[in-house]
């Protein structure tokens, strides 16, 4: 099997090539998207699980930590623009900036308690978190609406230097999400390429080794959980937007699931670009298979039990295996080609 | 202190039912090292059968049909308390079929393929009985109201915690005194010794997922007239199951019986104070133990940690 390093995370350029065919993608999106038969909303909702699942795989692809509680971050995100909308003023900047603060608080918490663990207990205080704070949206009805959770949040018109734009078309919507994913993409690209993208790797391959090399390795663990929770914010808040609603569902277990699913059948185990592939994947299940099938989830969920059997690596991985057989190069270790020689 | 008794009845019950689920959980856990997560759905799966096998659903039109259902409901019932487990297991034994590509992997591959299987479990049962809320029926001699030292309590949960009671010993029985048992914890100790010593591991690892599955659809049939009956019912199970596994320490029977009652008590108990709040107490519980013992009360060190 191959693994994130074998796939280069460096590349001799800022930007490449998938960026730019990536931005070309979204901002020709409104005109293609009708063009095969889809509709508008599907781009903003793509861009926002994107934002999320690059996010999410800082987390469980480059430092290998695995959370199965990550929807509560981007709920958290989503009630947080909710209520500043509500609350606080009706302001962009403000909504998606309450969204990200309050995720990054509550990540920075939980990853205090997380931090210290590793494997399968690191996964089940997760999930405990998770459900504790999904728990909490349904029950703190004064403050989060219960089970229906927050209803009629306004979408704040997007205001810059001093000029102000209207979000209300899904359009306009889609390119403020676009823009987003892209200083997402950016970003992330920088930090997973930062030395501390190399520690969290490092961690991953090893975490007694890169502790003993003298790196605090929790702390890195919990600047992760912080950071990725932080994009599962933003996320949040665009959700809100998008939505114009904040609900416990978000929150649930099987949302949290979800998240999971599309960065692994993705390739975010071997590849930066894994979360994008995968997001992408299930949109195109869900509205493709949904189309012909009402238990469209079902046929998805044996896809992905079958990718999990047979080619845990994903979608990049078979990209990136097919496109060297493809160069006629070979999978196997150079010393074997040496001995053969 | 009277006023709080059926309350902590009621948690004493419900930390039974609770014991039944972790029980197959934890057994599955110590021997595969594999988290599974389709425990829940094994469990709504048995409950499932149970209510077809009850209702004569699939044979309703036929000669045996009609013979079927003339028998009277506590033959039934008894029936269906045999054969639910045993297509659970069936089942699970499909399952361990599917997650032996991932033995010796890390455990999150588990952990992931039974995440798939609980949704594909999931979608089958809102294929095969339909999206709403569905009802088993309990025979009328363990239903309906009983007097209790001066209070009413309900009949059919005495049934329950009577019949978990004897569930979990007969477990017990079977691990403690039969060579099977050994061979099991053996297994769960040490796998390749028990390998050299001749025994088929994947036979093995093949019956302790039925009998573990088995051990969950059986939990499904006693429980859901308590909770009731509804697709994502085993994801609402599977939680509380795995809570108890990790406060108990993983792989151990003592801890989940332990966990389980403890956490039986603190949602009977909250129920009687702030019943909004009385799941939120399980996961309260679990920080707290996790907090000062990451491998729960009676947790040894394992595979699962790396």
């Amino acid at each position: 099997m191959i693994s994130l390093s074998d796939i280069p995370a460096r590349s001799r350029f800022r930007v490449y090539a998938p960026m730019v065919v990536m931005a070309v993608a979204l901002s020709a999106a409104p005109w293609w998207l009708p063009a095969i038969g889809l509709y508008q909303y599907l781009g903003i909702e793509i861009a926002i699980w994107m934002i999320f699942a690059l996010g999410f795989n800082l987390l469980f692809g480059y430092a290998g930590l695995h959370s199965f509680g990550h929807g509560a971050y981007l709920g958290i995100g989503a009630y947080a623009f909710g209520l500043f909308q509500q609350n606080v003023a009706v302001s962009l900047w403000g909504g998606l900036g309450a969204g990200i603060l309050a995720a990054g608080l509550a990540g920075a918490i939980v990853g205090a308690f997380v931090s210290h663990r590793r494997g399968i207990y690191y996964a089940l205080l997760t999930i405990g978190f998770g459900q504790v704070f999904w728990f909490t949206s349904m029950k703190l009805y004064g403050v989060t609406g219960g089970e229906d959770g927050l209803l009629g949040i306004p979408r704040p018109p997007l205001t810059l230097f001093g000029l102000e734009y209207a979000l209300r078309s899904n359009v306009a919507l889609f390119y403020l999400a676009a823009f987003f994913l892209l200083a997402t993409v950016l970003l992330m690209w920088r930090l997973v390429n930062s030395p501390f993208g190399r520690v969290l790797q490092a961690i991953r391959q090893n975490e007694t080794r890169a502790r003993f090399a003298g790196y605090e390795v929790w702390r890195f663990k919990w600047a992760a959980f912080v950071i990725s929770a932080m994009f599962a914010g933003l996320a949040g808040g665009l959700f809100a937007m998008a939505q114009q609603s904040a609900y416990p569902d978000v929150m649930s277990l099987h949302q949290s699931g979800l998240i999971v699913m599309m960065v692994l059948v993705g390739g975010g185990l071997v590849s930066f670009w894994g979360p994008v592939l995968g997001v992408i994947l299930y949109f195109v299940a869900r509205d493709v298979l949904g189309g012909l099938t009402e238990t469209w989830l079902l046929w998805y969920g044996m896809m992905f039990m079958a990718m999990v059997m047979l080619r845990p690596e994903g979608l990049a991985g078979m990209i990136h295996l097919g496109w060297k057989r493809l160069r006629g190069a070979s999978d196997k270790p150079v010393i074997l080609l040496a001995e053969k020689a | 202190m009277l006023d709080l008794l059926p309350h902590i009845l009621n948690g004493l019950t419900l930390g039974l039912l609770f014991a039944l689920i972790a029980l197959g959980f934890t057994l599955i856990v110590g021997v595969m090292e594999v988290i599974n997560l389709a425990h829940g759905s094994l469990f709504a799966l048995g409950a499932y059968f149970a209510l077809s096998l009850l209702g004569g659903m699939w044979f309703g039109d036929t000669a045996f049909g009609a013979w079927w259902l003339s028998l009277s409901i506590e033959t039934r019932y008894v029936a269906a308390l045999f054969v639910g487990p045993a297509l659970a297991a069936i089942a699970g034994m499909a399952l361990e079929l599917c997650l032996r590509p991932t033995y010796g992997k890390a455990p999150l591959y588990g952990l992931l393929l039974t995440f798939g299987a609980a949704l594909v479990i999931e979608e089958i049962i809102r294929l095969g009985w339909g999206t709403g809320e569905q009802n088993l029926m309990v025979p009328a001699s363990i239903n309906g109201p009983v007097l209790v030292a001066g209070f009413i309590y309900s009949k059919y949960k005495f049934f329950a915690a009577g019949f978990s009671i004897v569930a979990i010993f007969g477990v017990w029985l079977f691990l403690e005194k039969t060579p099977y048992g050994a061979i099991i914890k053996a297994g769960a100790h040490d796998s390749e010794m028990v390998r050299a010593l001749g025994y088929d591991l994947s036979k093995l690892r093949l019956m302790v997922f039925g009998f573990g599955a088995a051990l969950a659809g059986l939990a499904g049939i006693i429980m859901v007239p308590i909770w009731g009956l509804r697709p994502h019912v085993g994801i609402d199970v599977v939680i509380p199951a795995f809570l108890i596994i990790v406060i108990g320490g993983i792989g151990s029977f003592w801890g989940a019986l332990v966990a389980a009652i403890m956490v039986g008590l603190a949602v009977g108990i909250t129920g009687a104070y702030a019943g909004a709040w009385a799941t939120m107490s399980m996961y309260i519980l679990l920080i707290i133990v996790v907090g000062f013992r990451s491998r729960g009360l009676f947790g040894r060190k394992s595979a699962l940690e790396n």
